[in-house]
């Protein structure tokens, strides 16, 4: 029982990691149609500008994420009007060359300033609490608490704000939204930088946790396809859901069957999931 | 003069889709564009409102110079269009869809959002009621909460006219808001964008069916092969021979 109860808050905590990169992804395909092999990559860039403003810095933890949020944020948006923007009117898999070239761009970028080699981040929360004889470090539970309140402001934002709506009347009907007088470069940079600053989060709530490497973005960007194939391509509801679904899968897989078969459910999802529900749990309309 | 069109053209390739037109639309006033199928109508209400770049010629709207302006920009200016399918959010309730319509004209910040500030507030409330007037004035406030993908295809016509009053046009461009419609409704929708002009906003339409245009209209342009062959009343266009000609002898096939 205390296994399940230390194991539970295990798969709370990477959920909550995985919704925050996995919505980001889900908002740039709804309203772009590109599926963004570089998101992984932004998750990365997010974890070292942590890393950065912590120890090279030193400003507190928690105003280290919000920086890098910043800074990635600015990110996005170049990634979108440098990259994509020229390629609207390009043919699909043109994105999709250039989302893998932006990737390696971004992991040369990361080895040039920061090396190959690991690097570990110190949590500035060592300490952990006792919940029903569970030893829970106070690092997941910061990573849970923060997950639920990011989620919450965004879900208030895509539907109450004046800003938000655009984004979802943009992936409803791009032609529609400017019927309406809706600039659609505007709402693709707004989701650009959304997404970027979610990645980094994210990986500055995890990366205390795991290790720091140029490469540690493309581990996330197959858990995370995963995912919102899962909840079904451009529904957020389904990235929170398909997140936590697939973190809590792993976790206990990891716990219970063996960690090969932890790394690998992923991938058993996804295969079923396309095998009897290629739409998605959550499944949206296709944009005509 | 509201809208004064010079010299406008597109060429796609080598085609002439639209070439040198010319075309003066004054305040509150029904213009209608008509010609047979291919005569760049479309292409036409394309240029004005943005959609296409024009390859030649001029677009001036109360002034000022819109040429090749982004249609979202165009909105802004009060140039308002629909489409003859109706580009809607479907996945939202009717409301909404014609709330997105006030988008364009609020001036609230995320800030003011989260700080529910008493401007925020207020400008919600007068959205709302912008909404719900436009339900109100055509005639689907019924449909309010329903989703706009699954109201008949009547109501979906009316719901792309509201959104596009809900961002306060001074001109509203119709393309062909009685396509694929019945007689009967054919017969209210005039009746509505009679009603729409009557409170001061100019329309200009694109439409095949000519009972309507010829009972709705003040001046008809009329276009074959993207060139202007003749503009005036509705009384001028039917004695016009060359009118006669390119459109009204193909009409009887065309309505078939």
């Amino acid at each position: 029982m205390t296994l399940f109860i230390q194991q539970l808050f295990n798969g709370l905590a990477l959920g909550g990691v995985y919704c925050l990169a996995a919505i980001g992804l889900t908002l740039v395909f709804g309203v772009l149609r590109i599926p963004n092999l570089a998101h992984g990559s932004l998750y990365m860039l997010g974890a070292y500008m942590t890393y950065f403003f912590l120890t090279a810095i030193g400003v507190p933890y928690i105003a280290a994420i919000g920086m890098a949020a910043i800074v990635l944020a600015i990110v996005g948006v170049l990634l979108e009007r440098v990259v994509f923007h020229p390629l609207r009117n390009s043919p699909h898999t043109h994105h999709m060359i250039a989302a893998v070239g932006a990737m390696f761009f971004f992991q040369a970028l990361a080895q040039v300033i920061w090396g190959a080699d690991f690097r570990r981040m110190d949590s500035p929360f060592s300490e952990s609490v006792s919940i029903a004889g569970a030893q829970i470090s106070w690092q997941r539970i910061i990573i849970i608490v923060t997950a639920v309140i990011v989620l919450s402001l965004l879900a208030w934002f895509i539907k109450r704000s004046i800003h938000g709506q655009t984004i979802e009347a943009v992936e409803q009907d791009r032609t529609g939204a400017s019927l309406a007088g809706i600039s659609p470069n505007t709402v693709s940079m707004l989701t650009f930088a959304l997404a970027a600053a979610l990645a980094t989060i994210a990986a500055g709530l995890v990366a205390p946790i795991n290790l720091l490497s140029p490469t540690m973005g493309a581990a996330l960007d197959l858990k995370i396809f995963a995912i919102i194939i899962l909840g079904g391509l451009g529904s957020i509801p389904g990235a929170i859901a398909g997140g936590f679904l697939l973190a809590m899968a792993e976790v206990m897989t990891s716990t219970y069957v063996s960690s090969a078969v932890g790394e690998a459910i992923a991938f058993v999802v996804l295969v079923l999931v396309l095998a009897i529900r290629p739409t998605g749990l959550f499944a949206k309309a296709v944009q005509r | 003069m509201l809208l004064e069109v010079r010299g406008l053209g597109k060429q796609f390739g080598g085609l002439n889709a639209v070439k040198d037109v010319d075309l003066d639309v004054a305040e509150g006033e029904i213009t209608a564009i008509i010609g047979p199928n291919g005569a760049g109508k479309s292409t036409f209400f394309n240029l004005l409102s943005g959609f296409y770049r024009p390859t030649s010629g001029s677009v001036v709207f109360k002034g000022q110079d819109i040429t090749a302006k982004k249609p979202y920009r165009t909105v802004r200016e009060g140039i308002a269009r629909t489409f003859q399918t109706t580009h809607l959010f479907e996945d939202s309730t009717v409301l909404d869809n014609v709330l997105s319509g006030r988008i364009v004209r609020s001036r609230s910040t995320v800030f003011g959002a989260v700080l529910q500030t008493p401007g925020f507030r207020r400008e919600e409330r007068l959205n709302l009621d912008k909404a719900r007037e436009a339900l109100e004035f055509t005639g689907i406030a019924d449909f309010a909460d329903e989703l706009a993908g699954e109201v008949p295809q009547e109501v979906q016509k009316r719901v792309a006219l509201a959104i596009a009053l809900a961002t306060e046009p001074e001109l509203l461009l119709l393309d062909e808001p009685a396509g694929g419609i019945t007689e009967e409704e054919t017969t209210r929708f005039g009746e509505l964008i009679r009603r729409t002009a009557a409170r001061g906003i100019t329309v200009c339409l694109v439409e095949h069916k000519m009972s309507m245009i010829m009972s709705l209209a003040d001046r008809i342009l009329v276009l074959d092969h993207g060139q202007t062959i003749a503009f005036g009343t509705p009384d001028e266009i039917k004695r016009d021979p060359k009118v006669i000609e390119a459109y009204l002898g193909a009409d009887d096939e065309e309505e078939d």
